[in-house]
């Protein structure tokens, strides 16, 4: 089992002739995933690695069952490819496009609630259900980062989230699904609603949350656990701890403003409700052995 | 990206936004000009990006000339280097109020709030009296509605004629909002004068930086920068903030970066610099180092763990970087993620020792940066 994706799930890819989206159409393939067409305007026709192209989401609905939109497409045409997805009737898109604008993104977040859709990103490498399916640009082939097992890991980062999941994986654990929700101050999707999914998920058996300064997605999952929403166990590793105030470090999300989203008050919140932070990468792994989760 | 109050202020005037009359000197010697021009009493005020001005003394209050030439005399001779002083008229307040309009990105919205308790620090207002602060939630689609912002200037308890003229000007602050792809628009203080007219006694202005491609009215300056390696990096889009610790940082993510920022820390070493040259940057490492090397560091430190941001080609940018540049400073590597075999094998082929844990290549730095 897995979340939002596995072998199954019938994916489209828009933006599929161009250079990320053809190189990663490649290897999401090869990891297994089951994409069954490509969009970008003009090269209906072609074909990439195999894969059939059309004109327009509507022409690939009408000749495929899809079930997720990937989207390679760059930063502002985001917003018109998620609503042709959306208009489609497509209920799961990833987008890894970084630098949307903020106003376009709202509008993205607003018009995926309205359909009943998720969509993950932007700003992200996307979601992987490790040996089984990936919708993003994950090297799946680095066995220490993308082993399967039993920890659902939800991320706002790219680099780290290698940087942690080794370290899981180093402790013996390997990963049901990733989910990058991104590194934006308004993502597609939050932490906490991701969190239902996992909970209903059988072979996830806790959940690692790699998360940092700014915002307040790390208070919103341990509101989750405070509601019962979430019962499992959830180890979070939040990076900025040392982190000047007033000063953005790299994500734009990743600031502490209104006296909220310092990474104090996100252990604070966390702890309170029985979560555990990891003060290192590599205390992830060793808090997952304290807390008796099983390595298969 | 942060605009100064005072362009913050010419985008409100264009607006129909009322502002104190004012005039922006550059030097002392342009004073006397101003306080003709502006009167006494006036409000000089240092134009700087940090917040807190008013305690920090950055924005005084001065009765008479005489006061009014020491004070900028001392801004201007201040360590911030203060660029522009704004010699601004004192309006006679009857009250302050704040206003502000941002995004709300859980209910994927835009946020307009207003409270009657302007003039005083926000942050504190929220957590100690957050009642006090009215918010209305605005769909981006139709833009702020005007029975939207009437109903919450008649909230407010205000005279009728006032209440009136304050919609117009939270209607107005949305046209700004929109039309400058803010994060951020912010007056406080609103003044409501004595003759119940209403002026914008601050102004901020922040503008989404993944908007800038078609903001280009607002162009940072050179003068804008603490130092040349921040405007340097500011010029190649790369992350950086400059420190005076002793350890450079040239990293792959911003998450990574921040976490071997916090993981120096842990280890009793200090920061010269924040470098995160991962995402669309990462054939940029000869830039990167350029830029480091401008930082007075003793250590740089080059950690990645990069996808689409391939460790070969991270690898063969640094080694090309330490050829050309000849750094005459240590240099830690710790490359990873894909094809990352390949990259230890170039780091090697160069001389390097490459390190493949992040937490002994902090290790070392530290110990390099303390001259063990």
């Amino acid at each position: 089992m897995s979340i939002f994706i596995d072998k199954s799930t019938k994916v489209c890819v828009q933006g599929i002739t161009g250079k990320e989206g053809s190189f990663w159409t490649k290897h999401m393939i090869d990891l297994g995933t089951n994409v069954v067409c490509g969009v970008t305007p003009g090269r209906e026709g072609q074909e990439i690695e195999g894969i059939k192209v059309y004109n327009s989401m509507k022409k690939a609905c009408d000749n495929h069952e899809i079930d997720a939109s990937m989207l390679f497409v760059p930063p502002k045409l985001t917003k018109d490819a998620v609503m042709e997805a959306l208009h489609s009737g497509i209920k799961k898109i990833v987008t890894i496009a970084d630098g949307i604008p903020l106003h376009e993104m709202v509008l993205i977040r607003q018009a995926a609630k309205e359909h009943g859709a998720i969509v993950v990103g932007g700003n992200t490498s996307g979601v992987i259900s490790p040996k089984l399916a990936m919708m993003g640009s994950f090297p799946h082939w680095i066995e220490r980062v993308y082993k399967k097992g039993n920890i659902g890991v939800m991320t706002r980062s790219g680099s780290l989230t290698n940087e942690v999941t080794a370290m899981i994986v180093e402790a013996g654990y390997g990963v049901s699904t990733l989910i990058g929700i991104g590194g934006d101050p308004v993502p597609g999707t939050r932490f906490a609603e991701f969190l239902p999914l996992f909970e209903k998920d059988e072979e996830t058996k806790a959940v690692v949350i790699i998360g940092e300064l700014g915002g307040i997605m790390e208070e919103e999952a341990a509101e989750a656990i405070a509601n019962g929403t979430f019962t499992k166990p959830l180890v979070a590793f939040l990076g900025g701890r040392t982190a000047p105030k007033g000063q953005k470090m790299g994500h734009a999300g990743a600031i502490v403003t209104g006296g909220k989203g310092s990474v104090e008050d996100k252990i604070k919140a966390l702890n309170a409700v029985g979560a555990l932070v990891a003060e290192r990468p590599r205390m992830v792994g060793k808090l997952l052995e304290e807390l008796g989760i099983p390595k298969e | 990206m942060k605009l100064y109050e005072y362009q913050a202020k010419e985008v409100f005037k264009e607006e129909g936004i009322s502002i104190p009359n004012s005039v922006l000197i550059q030097d002392y010697d342009q004073l006397e000009d101003a306080l003709n021009k502006v009167g006494v009493p006036c409000v000089v005020k240092s134009q700087v990006l940090s917040g807190g001005r008013g305690k920090a003394g950055l924005v005084v209050f001065t009765p008479t000339k005489e006061l009014a030439k020491l004070e900028v005399k001392r801004l201007f001779d201040h360590e911030l280097n203060i660029k522009n002083i704004m010699i601004e008229e004192a309006v006679n307040i009857k009250q302050e109020i704040y206003v502000a309009i941002t995004v709300d990105p859980v209910l994927a919205t835009g946020l307009l709030m207003v409270s009657i308790e302007g003039g005083v620090d926000i942050e504190t207002l929220a957590v100690e009296n957050p009642e006090k602060i009215i918010k209305e939630p605005i769909d981006l689609r139709y833009g702020l509605m005007p029975f939207q912002a009437t109903k919450i200037a008649f909230d407010l308890g205000l005279p009728n004629e006032v209440a009136k003229e304050l919609r117009n000007v939270i209607l107005k602050l949305y046209k700004v909002f929109k039309k400058y792809d803010s994060e951020l628009v912010e007056i406080n203080p609103l003044f409501i004068t004595t003759d119940n007219t209403i002026i914008a006694g601050d102004g901020k202005l922040m503008i989404d930086d993944n908007s800038m491609f078609r903001q280009s009215r607002f162009e940072k300056q050179e003068d804008d920068y603490k130092t040349e390696a921040e405007y340097d990096a500011s010029l190649e889009g790369i992350p950086f903030i400059q420190f005076d610790g002793d350890i450079g940082l040239m990293c792959a993510g911003a998450g990574l970066t921040t976490t071997v920022y916090d993981l120096i820390h842990y280890e009793g070493g200090t920061i010269a610099n924040y470098l995160e040259f991962g995402g669309p940057n990462y054939k940029k490492a000869l830039k990167s180092m350029e830029i480091c090397l401008k930082v007075p560091s003793k250590v740089i430190l080059i950690v990645t763990f990069g996808t689409i941001a391939r460790a070969d080609v991270m690898a063969e940018g640094i080694v090309d970087a330490i050829k050309r540049l000849k750094p005459d400073r240590p240099i830690v590597t710790c490359i990873r993620g894909t094809n990352e075999q390949e990259a230890v094998k170039i780091l090697k082929s160069a001389g390097l020792e490459p390190l493949f844990d992040t937490e002994e290549a902090v290790r070392k730095a530290v110990a390099l940066a303390k001259g063990v």
